[in-house]
């Protein structure tokens, strides 16, 4: 199955990302194994996010800017107010970045 | 209403406007020639508030607050601009999409702008027989309630199509000019108020009902519980 490198650019996979170039540079691991472990990443990540996550957010602020290309919908918003079920938060500039899953079952 | 905010701080053209309304305008759709070659997923890339998906539609379409208006951005250079109030807002609004494509990199004129529709809505404020309309004006209208509440009034000259409803409310489009929209609905006027539903049955019927409760909450002031009792009785 193919999947979204979406999850690359989060702190986790930024960590991942780094340790893993350390790993390769020190020669304690080759860069092919490396790069089999990012794709074993994506799949674990698309995999927990619709298996193990249940909680729900609400994003709500006014829409600045939106786009939808090659089938990617990005939104900037301005004074987002983001809810879940016990806290809230107001955060001043958001952007979304969202694809459709459905399209990599295809 | 907007509509009605303008009509009472402006006095309307009499000689204009006979029936004293004055349709508002509602939408404008007009087109424009770019007059280049467009590559359509540079230019969703690149501007904001635009959207591409060749798979559904063959355009970019794009969007911009001021005026609040909707653009269809062909590959050909062909551009329509809906959801302007005016005319003038149209042709403003279009010449900023144009400037957008140009600032994207693309040599962008502005050929042929060409208003190609102009839709308008007013309220008679009164109620109409539409049934009675439909009958004695049958070669220019449609009515069939079960699929479409609205009469369609399909006027010749000015060649303007009419959607007439039960309300007293009316939507005018086809127009080219505003002009044709304001002659269209001088018209008709005369018309609706010819087909002015009357209303008095309702009306006496409504008071006939307030009447008899009066009378039982009168008869029973002394007795609560069997006021209450008579009233739903009644």
């Amino acid at each position: 199955m193919a999947t979204f490198e979406l999850y690359r650019r989060s702190t986790i996979g930024m960590c991942l990302t780094e340790t893993l170039d350390e790993m390769v540079q020190n020669g304690t691991l080759s860069p092919e194994l490396a790069i089999q472990v990012l794709v074993q990443f994506d799949k674990s990540m698309t995999e927990a996010l619709e298996t193990q996550v249940k909680s729900k957010v609400s994003i709500k602020g006014h829409l600045h800017t939106y786009r939808f290309c090659d089938n990617v919908w990005t939104f900037i918003l301005q004074n987002a107010l983001f809810k879940n079920e016990d806290s809230q938060e107001t955060v001043g500039r958001v952007k979304i970045v969202a694809c459709d899953s459905k399209l990599l079952t295809q | 209403m907007a509509d009605q905010g303008l009509e009472g701080s402006q006095p309307v053209d009499v000689q204009k406007h006979p029936s004293g309304i004055v349709p508002t305008l509602q939408n404008i759709v007009s087109t424009v020639n770019l007059d280049c070659k467009l590559d359509l997923k540079t230019i969703a890339l690149q501007a904001r508030n635009a959207e591409y998906n060749p798979k559904r539609f063959a355009a970019v379409i794009m969007r911009i607050r001021e005026p609040k208006t909707t653009a269809l951005i062909f590959a050909s250079g062909k551009m329509v601009c809906t959801g302007a109030k005016s005319e003038q807002q149209s042709k403003l609004a279009a010449r900023k999409y144009a400037r957008i494509i140009q600032k994207l990199g693309f040599p962008a004129k502005f050929k042929d702008f060409k208003i190609q529709n102009i839709v308008g809505s007013c309220d008679v404020k009164f109620p109409i027989r539409l049934e009675g309309l439909a009958y004695s004006h049958g070669a220019f209208s449609s009515y069939e309630p079960e699929l479409f509440p609205g009469l369609i009034y399909r006027m010749k000259q000015p060649k303007i199509v009419l959607l007439i409803f039960v309300s007293g409310k009316i939507v005018l489009t086809g127009a080219k000019v505003r002009d044709e929209t304001y002659t269209a609905f001088e018209n008709i006027y005369p018309v609706l108020t010819e087909f002015r539903k009357n209303q008095q049955w309702y009306g006496l019927g409504f008071i006939n009902l307030t009447f008899s409760v009066i009378c039982v909450y009168r008869c029973n002031i002394n007795n609560f519980h069997h006021s209450v009792y008579l009233f739903l009785c009644h």
